[in-house]
């Protein structure tokens, strides 16, 4: 009897097993399989609300930090590539920069084409979604992130340009990988010029004079001032410059309300604790840490840096005789230092222990995370712009002033009555005042460009290398004004065409 | 006993007079040692009656005199014997030779061997591994299956190692295999025992890894850990000791001719007080120790099955400060409740720490093996105040500093296994239901103390802690029937799996420390990084199969899975994959039975589509990503960032393959060989496909592109040899297999960057993955001491453009082989086995670095016959005094043949005979050395040719760039079982 009972109920049981794991295995049902992701947003919901379309601005500015080239490499291009200075260090790529053999795979190009695009495709994000905000976000707080945006994309066409020439327009943000979309044949020069004019007049509209009292936010974000100082620069870098416009932007900026001054004491630009000061427009912003500057390390000496390995972006013996040779000490003191180093440099001393210079406008190194600033735009380099434009439209003697100005700061005397005696001279003379002024601010190359005198300059260098006896020859023909658009992207969009020569 | 049997005489006698059952008896022991064996099954042939052995393998069974009684035990030939008038009947059973009767495991249950329609490799891990070192998976299983290539990029003992079967197939998403341990899947092999695995299949072609549809496209491993089997409880002890070298070094320059280079590059210094000569391959490389213990305890009785083991491993690597220690413990646990209810349990804890070493970089990024070669010898290690040196002219410092400079470790606390639940109901069904985790808790610590080396000086010391924690399980549910109607046999099977991954991570460094006392992130007074995430998977399915056997001679096996996956969208969620696979045994036709030689001749061919989705978490998603932060207003201010480009009708990638093969058994099975011809295409390839960077993005992933692999595998195993004193087994296989990529939408990729000149692999339709690409060299002109490439046109030129750019070489092996031969002469043993890979060449970035005279950096002894004058004739340039790197492009003068032929393992042992043991009540005891990697066959130049700097890359094979070698070890051990 009880063996009956027994059987009955291990029978039922085996039942029950069998029916709850049978309804148990239907738990795999589709929810289950929509996972959205934890760490990350997504499109769809990212750019709803004020705050968030902030964050997308914030996220253009950023390119200044994690580019490589905001960071470090435009000193490369500019100041190593001209006659300022040699590329030290041990990067054959960077060798190729100073000697102004760049190749199609040189990988630093390529990076740099890709992190200014990426800058450009984030500005476009926020010019597509900025109109649509509804929550949390105020009309003026709406233009005045449109106009940051225009001006950011300004700014990297601009960039753009003036290293590679004519580039692919990309004006929208993309979404798809459609060939037909995504590969745009390169535009014109003058169409990129003409598109960099269109934003930044949408940006001036849009812009403040400032964000309010501080500093620290009024130079880090894109101004009105901001805006005037970069259509003064690209009206001048243009292939064929409007110097009225150039003074009328250059004066937008010297009169502007933000009120933007001289400092009186050149060093304090650069002593590193001097950042978003009254002379300052724009600068890329870095507290230390883990928002820190790692570009000064590449550059100073042992006694600073407290390690040993040899630096780069040495002064040349061009730059540093050009100082001399104009009695700066003011401003070669801020620019250069010179150590002993155990190192062996061909241009100085070709043997250990020789005194060596360093490009010291960055100062502290903090372990490769420097609170050091480094400056996009500053008040000199327009008044020394505007005086350039008058000088272009014949009114010397006012450029004269200018330049006397600029000079006064440095502890200099004025211009000598050779310098100012005809446009060509007082021309020669402006270019020499930028190079001393803006040296490592990577803004010589252009210069070189714009005055038409790269290939006369750079051929006519007559420093030695002294391991070989031998002087720098650096044969710079006409291909060599532009870059070559990056092989990479070639093979990525054969819709591109090679810069002549490459 | 006498009186009883005396009776039972008596009565069987009377008995077989009324042809009534009586009781028969006897005992079963094992043929060659004389053991009885418990468990064998006694049955009385056409009926289920029957009973089983007992501990001391005696029987004792009802049957009349007509009966025929059959004695069958897995691993042995069944013996039948009528019973007539015999009442006591002893059988010797004889083990199986015949690899035929084999159980294999197939995914969700196992076939024998003989039924197997598909193509599937089987190594067994209890022969196979027993005498080799313990630490890893890949060395193992490498040359043991047909078709199943091994990619040991380094030979660090931290490093894992990729499988690949049948060819790579894929570019943007995995290529491994699935690797199921105990019916839990997993991507980690590397905290495994393989001391605890009992056997390993693989999977090879659709329809066998179908059943593990969706991500069973590069095939599956399956691994079996050992059960228990004896009645009486039995203690296997195992340990062993061994040395590891590297097993070649290379020549480099001596203090004077570094001396005289670097005067000819014009660099100078006060050469007086650099007076070392210091060998630096030989302060970094080492002689590595190694010791392993595993002891276990397993058996079955009464239902119950256990196997408890822990293990214990120890091994340096051959590279100064390189190590792996893994403790493990297991316990694998079944009970049969009752004649319908089992449960079981596998439980596998495992903790593994490791030490690695910098390889693959250049000496600039602390690159040891490219350190050793490129330091030079003139500078000692240490510098008066302790800290390390430093290359004269550039802050290169020594390799030790890499090695010893920074204290570092992962650790992995891991937790994989599983509990199950069978029962049996309605006489043929079985529902099984399994749950199981794999739990994974890592951590890195790093401290680089503020003074010894320069960087650490320059950061003022660095902590670093990262975690990541990877929590998985899979819950699945089957339903099957087995049934057989007269000649026909069917198996079927449902179920439905569900499985989940969430990996979480951490990460946070300090710097600035006042000290080396303290090495963990606190006390570093800044914080330079902080951060953690999480992501999840999840995956959903549904699988049935269906096995159909007739007169055990026509065979037909079929699949059909459906697949959801999280990665991809609602549109495209689910994938569809069937298969079928069929066979012929056409060695039980009656027109072939009759030949005796044949034992075994069958056919296989088989058809599926298996599934890849191994993207990466969400992928089908437009991502937006955070941490594009920047100061604004003295504050850091948060940004965010566009990371990926929305696919929302992204798939499932697919799998389509066929298969052919055929089996033979010749002699009874002393003789085995099979053949494989397989199709593999990977279509709606899962590819990152390169966009033009002027967009913002580099790639967006889609379902475009086709790969092929197509190939022939063959396997043979003979016995050539065996009688009482003398054995011979011989094994053998080759494998062919030529990979395509069919369709890439016309785009051409390249991949590997190499010593700051550019990609060196290439991606193009019509060409296998992973060709070199690069300039022809031409050679050295005598007048200027440059080197001049051959352009498009095959002229020479000292300034190549980009378009002169060809294929240079094929890292993919024309074929692999294996040879392995077993002697076994009384109480010694010898096994040689035997591996290699022909035609397979390498990218010697190495040499190209220590070739190209530019820096200061040390090099090759070849480099003693550079361009010295106008006239010289050598194939060495001249230095290079502005530091370009023209005449070191990457070009096939680098490209060398990486073909080898290596006596892998060379075993020598000593197996004690049965009467030393039993005075030692041991059952059995095994003295072995064996030699792993003892001599390599090869012609490459660098350290060793089986090295990727690229580890697994699917598109990048075959470089060499510092990367680590893989080393000889000679271990010393022995094998206990009591």
């Amino acid at each position: 009897m009880l063996d009956f009972k027994k059987n009955d109920i291990m029978k039922n049981l085996k039942k029950y097993i069998v029916y709850s794991m049978l309804i148990g295995s239907l738990a795999s049902c589709d929810d289950e399989l929509d996972l959205k992701p934890i760490s990350e947003e997504t499109a769809a919901s990212a750019y709803a609300t004020g705050p968030q379309i902030q964050a997308a601005l914030t996220g253009v500015y950023e390119s200044f930090q994690s580019s490589d080239y905001y960071i470090w490499d435009r000193v490369i291009y500019q100041d190593v590539r001209s006659d300022n200075y040699y590329a030290g260090g041990d990067n054959p790529e960077i060798f190729q920069f100073d000697r102004v053999e760049v190749t199609p795979t040189n990988s630093r190009v390529y990076g740099m084409w890709g992190n200014v695009y990426n800058a450009i495709s984030k500005a476009n994000v926020v010019l597509e979604n900025a109109p649509l905000v509804e929550e949390r976000i105020t009309e003026e707080e709406r233009e005045h992130i449109m106009g940051q945006a225009y001006f950011l994309r300004a700014y990297h066409y601009f960039t753009l340009v003036k290293n590679f020439g004519g580039v692919p327009l990309y004006l929208e943000f993309i979404n798809s990988p459609d060939p037909s979309v995504t590969r745009l044949p390169r535009a014109s020069q003058d169409e990129v010029y003409a598109q960099i004019l269109a934003d930044l007049e949408e940006a001036v509209i849009r812009l403040p004079d400032d964000y309010g009292d501080d500093a620290s936010e009024n130079k880090a974000r894109a101004t009105k001032g901001a805006a005037n100082a970069l259509l003064a620069k690209v009206y001048a870098q243009m292939p064929t410059p409007d110097y009225a416009e150039v003074v009328a932007h250059a004066d937008a900026v010297i009169n502007s309300s933000a009120g933007y001054s001289l400092l009186s004491n050149y060093a304090e630009l650069f002593s590193g604790n001097n950042y978003n000061n009254s002379e300052s427009i724009l600068e890329i912003q870095f507290l230390g840490g883990d928002e820190g500057n790692w570009a000064p390390q590449m550059h100073l000496p042992p006694s600073i840096s407290e390690d040993s390995w040899r630096k780069f972006v040495t002064p040349s013996v061009d730059l540093v005789d050009a100082f001399d040779a104009e009695g700066d000490q003011i401003r070669k003191n801020a620019t250069i230092l010179f150590e002993n180093v155990t190192w062996i440099d061909e241009y100085w001393g070709n043997s250990p222990n020789s005194s060596v210079p360093f490009a010291y406008k960055w100062k502290n190194a903090s372990a490769w995370a420097s609170a050091d600033n480094e400056y996009l735009l500053r008040l000199a380099d327009i008044m020394l712009l505007k005086a350039e434009a008058l000088n272009e439209l014949g009114q010397t003697a006012q450029a004269e002033q200018i330049v006397n100005t600029i000079r006064d700061r440095a502890e200099l005397d004025p211009l000598t009555q050779e310098q100012t005696s005809s446009q060509s001279a007082m021309r020669d003379a402006i270019l020499k005042e930028r190079r001393l002024e803006l040296a490592q601010e990577a803004k010589r190359w252009d210069d070189l460009i714009r005055y038409d005198r790269a290939i006369e300059v750079m051929n006519n260098v007559d420093d030695v290398d002294l391991s070989t006896g031998q002087s720098v020859n650096y044969n710079v023909t006409e291909k060599d004004l532009l870059l070559p658009i990056p092989q990479d992207e070639i093979d990525r969009n054969p819709n591109l065409e090679q810069n002549p020569g490459y | 006993m006498g009186l009883k049997n005396y009776l039972i005489y008596c009565f069987s006698f009377i008995g077989f007079m009324a042809w009534s059952q009586t009781e028969r008896n006897g005992q079963v022991l094992e043929a060659v040692t004389d053991m009885p064996i418990p468990g064998v099954n006694v049955i009385i042939k056409g009926t289920n009656n029957g009973v089983v052995t007992d501990f001391d393998g005696n029987y004792s069974i009802m049957a009349t005199s007509q009966d025929t009684l059959v004695f069958s035990y897995v691993g042995f030939q069944s013996k039948e014997i009528v019973v007539g008038n015999k009442v006591t009947m002893n059988v010797s059973l004889e083990e199986n030779t015949e690899a035929l009767s084999e159980v294999v495991v197939v995914g969700y249950g196992s076939q024998k061997r003989e039924d197997i329609t598909g193509a599937v490799g089987v190594i067994d891990a209890e022969e196979t591994f027993k005498e080799r070192p313990n630490n890893d998976l890949g060395s193992l299983i490498q040359g043991q299956a047909a078709g199943v290539q091994v990619l040991k990029s380094s030979g660090k003992p931290s490093a894992g190692f990729n499988i690949r079967v049948r060819g790579t197939s894929s570019i943007s998403a995995g290529s491994d295999p699935l690797y199921v341990i105990d019916g839990v899947p997993t991507t980690d092999t590397r905290s495994l025992n393989p001391s605890d695995i009992e056997s390993i299949s693989i999977l090879k072609d659709a329809s066998s890894a179908a059943i593990y549809g969706a991500q069973g496209a590069n095939g599956v491993v399956l691994i079996t850990t050992k059960q228990g089997k004896s009645e009486k409880a039995q203690f296997q002890f195992d340990s062993y000791v061994g040395v590891a070298q590297v097993w070649k070094t290379l020549e480099v320059l001596n203090a004077e001719q570094y001396r005289d280079l670097m005067t000819e590059l014009g660099y100078n210094t006060q050469w007086n007080q650099y007076n070392e000569n210091t060998d630096w391959q030989n302060k970094v490389f080492r002689d590595a120790l190694s010791h392993n213990y595993q002891l276990s305890v397993s058996g079955k009785n009464n239902g119950t099955q256990y196997y408890i083991s822990g293990g214990y491993l120890n091994q340096e690597g051959a590279v100064r400060s390189a190590e792996m220690e893994r403790f493990s413990f297991k316990t694998n646990l079944s009970k049969e409740v009752n004649d319908w209810l089992k449960i079981g349990t596998n439980v596998n804890y495992t903790h593994y720490s490791d030490v690695d070493v910098t390889d693959n970089a250049a000496v600039n990024q602390g690159g040891v093996l490219l350190g050793v070669l490129a330091t030079p010898p003139n500078i000692g290690v240490y510098n008066e105040d302790g800290t390390f040196t430093s290359n004269p002219f550039q802050d290169w410092e020594n390799p030790i500093s890499s090695t010893d400079g920074a204290d570092r470790g992962y650790k992995n606390q891991r937790l994989l296994g599983n509990i199950y639940t069978e029962v049996d109901f309605l006489k043929n069904f079985t529902f099984k239901t399994n749950f199981g985790i794999d739990f994974n808790a890592d951590r890195y610590d790093y401290f680089l103390d503020p003074f010894r080396t320069s960087y650490g000086r320059a950061l003022n010391g660095s902590s670093q802690y990262n975690t990541n924690i990877n929590n998985y399980f899979i819950w699945d549910n089957t339903l099957s029937y087995k049934n057989k109607f007269g000649d026909h046999k069917i198996e079927g099977l449902v179920g439905s799996v569900y499985q989940k991954n969430r990996w979480e991570y951490s990460n946070i460094e300090r710097r600035n420390f006042a000290s080396a006392e303290i090495t963990t992130p606190g006390a570093g007074s800044e914080i330079v990084g902080a951060s953690a995430g999480k992501s999840e998977k999840a995956n959903a399915s549904f699988i049935s199969r269906i096995n159909y056997d007739y007169k055990n001679r026509y065979l037909l096996t079929a699949n059909f899975r459906a697949d959801g996956s999280s990665n991809f969208g609602p549109n495209n969620r689910w994938g569809y994959f069937p298969s079928f696979s069929v066979g012929w045994r056409i060695s039980r036709e009656s027109f072939l039975e009759n030949i005796d030689e044949l034992s075994e001749l069958k056919l296989r061919a088989g058809y599926g589509i298996v599934g890849n989705d191994n993207v990466g978490s969400y992928a089908y998603l437009a991502r937006v990503g955070s941490g594009g932060n920047y100061p604004i207003g003295g504050q850091t201010m948060p940004g965010t960032y566009p990371a990926t480009i929305a696919n929302e009708d992204l798939k499932w990638e697919e799998s389509e393959q066929t298969n052919l093969g055929i089996d033979l058994g010749l002699y009874d099975g002393k003789i085995t060989f099979s053949v494989d011809a397989y199709i593999k295409k990977n279509y709606d390839l899962l590819l990152n496909v390169p966009m033009p960077t002027g967009t913002g993005f580099s790639s967006a992933i889609q379902n475009v592109g086709e790969i092929e692999n197509r190939g022939l595998e063959f396997q043979l195993n003979t016995i050539n040899y065996s009688n009482e004193n003398f054995t011979w087994r011989t094994s053998a296989n080759l494998s062919f297999n030529r990979n395509e990529a069919k369709d890439i939408v016309g785009q051409v990729i390249t991949r590997g960057p190499v010593a700051s000149r550019g990609n060196v692999s290439l991606i193009r339709e019509g060409e296998p993955l992973g060709t070199f690409y690069g300039y022809e060299w031409g050679g050295v002109d005598p007048a200027t001491g440059n080197v001049y490439y051959i352009n498009q046109e095959g002229e020479s030129t000292f300034t190549p453009t980009a378009d002169d750019r060809k294929i240079i070489g094929d890292p993919n092996p024309d074929f692999i082989y294996s040879l392995g031969n077993t002697f076994t002469y009384k109480e010694f043993g010898l096994d040689i086995f035997l591996q290699g890979s022909q035609g397979n060449d390498i990218f010697n970035a190495t040499k190209l670095q220590m070739e190209s005279m530019i820096d200061s950096k040390n090099q090759l002894a070849s480099v003693l016959n550079r361009w010295r004058q106008p006239g010289d004739i050598t194939d060495i340039p001249r230095v290079n005094t502005e530091g370009s790197t023209d005449n070191s492009r990457l070009s096939n003068r680098y490209v060398e043949d990486g073909s080898y032929l290596r006596f892998k393992a060379v075993t020598f042992s000593y197996n004690f005979k049965q009467n030393a043991l039993d005075k030692l009540h041991l059952n059995a005891l095994k003295f072995y050395v064996t030699g792993e990697n003892l001599i390599t066959l090869t012609d490459y130049s660098g350290f060793d040719p089986q090295v990727n700097a690229f580890g697994g890359d699917n598109a990048v094979q075959g470089v060499d760039f510092g990367t680590y070698p893989q080393t000889r070890n000679v271990i010393f051990g022995m094998n206990v079982r009591f």
